[in-house]
């Protein structure tokens, strides 16, 4: 009898001692209806990281982890047009390896082509009639001037995967299928981004300028009026400053260092150019530029040097050395401020259009400057260093899984902010970072 | 003699013990933590040692204390303002312990003795590897033990002062994810080991004013703990591994000052009621700062904020002699938090701590006592962030803490 009076009481003392919070329900907000949402934008809304569209990329995309969190509100299921495998569409990805390149004197960590197996055969065949339709309206390389093109599926072989009549409809057709109550919308980035990584003027493609402002304007206002016509709520996103992303701040411009005989050496084989001179140290990097005396010079503080030139060129061919680094590498000063005017006029457009349409707008090209002076989020340090950084995928451009986290967090507060929604944040740790060998 | 234990029984159920703010324990004796914490006024026993050395005196022959706690601790975290997420701390019972002898040199000699082997700080909690928030702690360890030779004078019959110096020993284990993903993105680790010692002085003096009144008070001084040489083991993905070394680092932790002053009332022969209030000098926790000996240009010295505050704790207590062989305790206590907004960290979420003590004494022979005390220390529930990391949640901690203890007078 005893004994069981002190079992009772035992079990009273544990009961009496266990925390009892329980976390809150989620509201979604005044007027917002998350039963269909659908996600527009190109490649950054596809999932795209490493230089590829695999599997575990879409499914970390950040529309995707948006659509996990609307679910707590009355969100319904999210559809992407997943490829198969891993190995990356349209080439492989990219993975971070040690390895050794033809003019290195030791092995080094840095991406590498993935090599396994490819398991993404068939990947450019249509699935619409299989899978579609898609919530993830995400199409790489997509510009917001694109929207209007009729059979805009026969140029872009990653629209033309997913679209319901890649020959015939508009991408902004193909964007109104599924009716959306909810979208997000993230265009314009390669309005000016095409332009930036074919190293400004010179590239040869529609797709290498920087969008006309006005056609950006009609595309821009055409897409956002439809998708509103009906009643849908969303979300704005503007276009960051691509110069601040890895891809273009890598490569310093003063990366070459030099010691006194080699410093000698270019100074003599240099010797008719007074203009191009060398020291021991950091120096500037040799570059082609047909407005300079012989056609080059050395490049100046504030020009980039982008993450695609040839390492191996760098290294032992003499380019930025004994040869200019091609213009196609290289950002001058002048396709800097293009850059960054179009980018400025692109966004005052979205903020307009945000502000006309009363709909909430991430500033992400705020949000870009403070990860590239570094923020901690959950504990974990972020920058926009090339592969230490944490948010940006091995492409340099792309993110990784807790970059998007972090920009679908963004989004989330944006959202809240707006609506009045308490929409819960995405634990950015759930997801991966840049993965080590 | 069955009700009286029934009596005592429910008493214990409806209060409960207290575990200090942050990681300062304040159970370094049975009847005074039955009490409220309460003890700076009143020397019962050998715990005196600790609560007020000045108080030695007051013991009429040597006498050998020794006590247990077994500490459980519970920890909830759950995803503020909304959401589903609810993370537990998991169950680890901590086992403070106090041990005393001491009492007067020769029989009625005005020099006491004493040493006190104690454990006045300490803190642990251990997370789920896996956790939300494993980048800022997976699982950590603060033990301190403490050993104090102490010396008392009887001025006269009412004034009586001591001083003992304090030897702090105690170790540090702490453990958390790195984050740094190998292919199967399996996070790395870090696990940091040390052994601290430092030193400090604990002095009082104790006013027995009358046979209805006393009063003590006491100070502890600060101790830095210092530890010189401990190791840090990293494990990282193995491309990554040189720039982790295993290496040694220094840390210091300064541990508060408290002043206590306390007052003793015995109304009637058979209750004693005493109130105490503890200054505790926390803002000498400014920072945990690690200084690795082995710096890479990925592994810098750390250094994260506490700016813990100075807080007061007001507490209450009672004794009731029932008979010549039992003697029951109760008391309260309110303990506020040294931590400040912004600077809530899983390791450690501290909130104002409330508590319920009661206890109870049996002396089956005259010289031998066994003591019993149970604490339960509820903790509001607490929203806040440790801004640093930029990691955030609601926090709610509730402890139970038992204990056991025994008296011997030579």
């Amino acid at each position: 009898m005893k004994k069981i009076y002190s079992i009772g009481l035992l079990a009273l003392l544990a009961a009496s001692c266990k925390p009892t919070i329980e976390p809150e329900k989620p509201q979604k907000g005044e007027g917002t209806d998350f039963t269909r949402y659908v996600a527009v934008g190109n490649s950054l809304t596809a999932g795209f990281s490493d230089g590829a569209l695999y599997r575990t990329g879409q499914m970390n995309s950040y529309p995707s982890m948006l659509a996990g969190q609307f679910k707590m509100v009355g969100g319904g299921d999210f559809k992407q047009p997943l490829v198969p495998g891993e190995y990356g569409f349209p080439g492989p990805k990219f993975v971070l390896a040690i390895h050794k390149g033809l003019c290195d004197t030791a092995a080094l960590l840095g991406p590498v082509p993935f090599t396994g197996a490819l398991d993404t055969a068939g990947t450019s065949q249509n699935i619409y009639a299989v899978e579609g339709p898609f919530n993830n309206m995400g199409i790489p390389g997509i510009r917001a001037v694109d929207y209007l093109i009729p059979g805009y599926g026969m140029v872009n072989p990653f629209a033309r995967r997913m679209f319901v009549s890649p020959a015939g409809s508009r991408p902004l057709d193909e964007m109104l299928i599924l009716n959306p109550t909810f979208f997000s919308l993230w265009i314009g980035g390669n309005d000016v981004l095409g332009y930036a990584t074919a190293g400004g003027e010179g590239g040869t493609l529609p797709t290498q300028k920087i969008s006309d402002v006005n056609l950006f304007n009609a595309a821009y206002d055409s897409v956002l009026t439809r998708l509103k016509s009906r009643g849908a709520q969303g979300v704005l996103l503007n276009i960051p400053d691509v110069t601040a992303i890895p891809f273009f701040t890598t490569v310093p411009a003063n990366g070459l260092v030099l010691d006194k005989n080699n410093a000698n050496l270019l100074n003599n084989a240099y010797n008719s150019l007074t203009h191009i001179r060398f020291d021991v140290g950091n120096n500037y990097f040799v570059i082609q530029d047909a407005t300079a005396p012989a056609g080059m010079r050395q490049i100046k503080q504030g020009e980039y040097i982008l993450l695609s030139t040839p390492q191996d060129s760098l290294k032992c061919a003499g380019w930025g050395t004994r040869k200019p680094i091609p213009a196609s590498y290289v950002l001058t000063a002048d396709e800097v401020a293009k850059i960054k005017a179009a980018t400025t006029a692109f966004n005052s457009i979205i903020q307009i259009m945000a502000k006309r349409e009363n709909l909430p707008m991430v500033d992400v090209n705020a949000y870009l400057k403070t990860i590239q002076s570094g923020i901690m989020y959950s504990g974990v340090g972020y920058n926009a260093t090339f592969v230490s950084g944490g948010a940006f995928s091995l492409d340099g451009m792309h993110l990784t899984p807790r970059g998007y986290a972090l920009v679908a967090n963004k989004i989330i507060e944006a959202i809240n902010n707006h609506y009045g929604a308490t929409i819960p944040k995405v634990d950015v740790n759930k997801y991966n970072g840049v993965l080590f060998p | 003699m069955k009700k009286q234990v029934l009596l005592i029984g429910s008493l214990l159920l409806t209060s409960a013990a207290a575990f200090g703010a942050a990681f300062q324990l304040n159970l370094q004796g049975v009847r005074q933590l039955a009490m409220g914490g309460t003890g700076t006024a009143v020397p019962w026993d050998a715990a005196t040692i600790f609560y007020n050395p000045g108080g030695l005196s007051a013991l009429k022959n040597i006498q050998a204390y020794g006590n247990v706690q077994f500490l459980v601790p519970k920890s909830r975290y759950i995803e503020s303002p909304t959401g589903t997420y609810i993370a537990e701390s998991k169950d680890r019972t901590y086992t403070p312990f106090n041990l005393y002898v001491g009492g007067p040199l020769a029989y009625k000699s005005k020099f006491s003795l004493g040493v006190g082997v104690y454990t006045p700080f300490g803190t642990g909690i251990k997370w789920d590897d896996n956790w939300r928030g494993r980048y800022v702690i997976q699982d950590i360890q603060l033990q301190t033990i403490f050993i104090q030779p102490t010396l008392s004078y009887k001025i006269n019959d009412i004034v009586s002062v001591g001083a003992g110096f304090v030897i702090g020993t105690g170790s540090l284990d702490l453990q958390k994810a790195v984050p740094l993903q190998n292919q199967n993105g399996e996070d790395g680790t870090a696990k940091l080991e040390g052994n601290a010692l430092g030193f400090g002085y604990n002095v009082g003096v104790h006013l027995r004013a009358n046979q209805y009144l006393q009063f003590g008070i006491s100070y502890r001084s600060s101790v830095n703990m210092k530890v010189k040489r401990g190791y840090a083991n990293f494990s990282v993905p193995s491309s990554l591994s040189s720039s982790f070394p295993y290496t040694a680092f220094k840390a210091d932790l300064a541990l508060p000052q408290v002043v206590s002053v306390g007052i003793g009332v015995r109304p009637t022969q058979r209750l004693t009621l005493q109130l105490d209030a503890n200054y505790v000098g926390w803002s000498s926790y400014d920072s945990l700062v690690f200084d690795y000996e082995n710096n890479t240009s990925a592994l810098s010295d750390t250094r994260s904020p506490r700016r813990y505050k100075n807080t007061v704790i007001l507490r209450l207590g009672g004794s009731y002699m029932i008979n010549d062989k039992f003697t029951a305790m109760l008391g309260c206590a309110y303990d506020p938090t040294p931590v400040k907004d912004g600077y809530l960290s899983p390791d450690l979420p501290d909130n104002n701590h409330i508590m319920a003590t009661g206890g109870l004494t049996f002396r089956p022979i005259k010289r031998l006592t066994i003591m019993g005390v149970l604490e339960y220390v509820f903790t509001p529930s607490r929203t806040g962030e440790l801004a640093a990391d930029n990691f955030g949640g609601k926090y709610q901690t509730k402890i139970i803490n038992p204990g056991l203890g025994l008296t011997y007078d030579f």
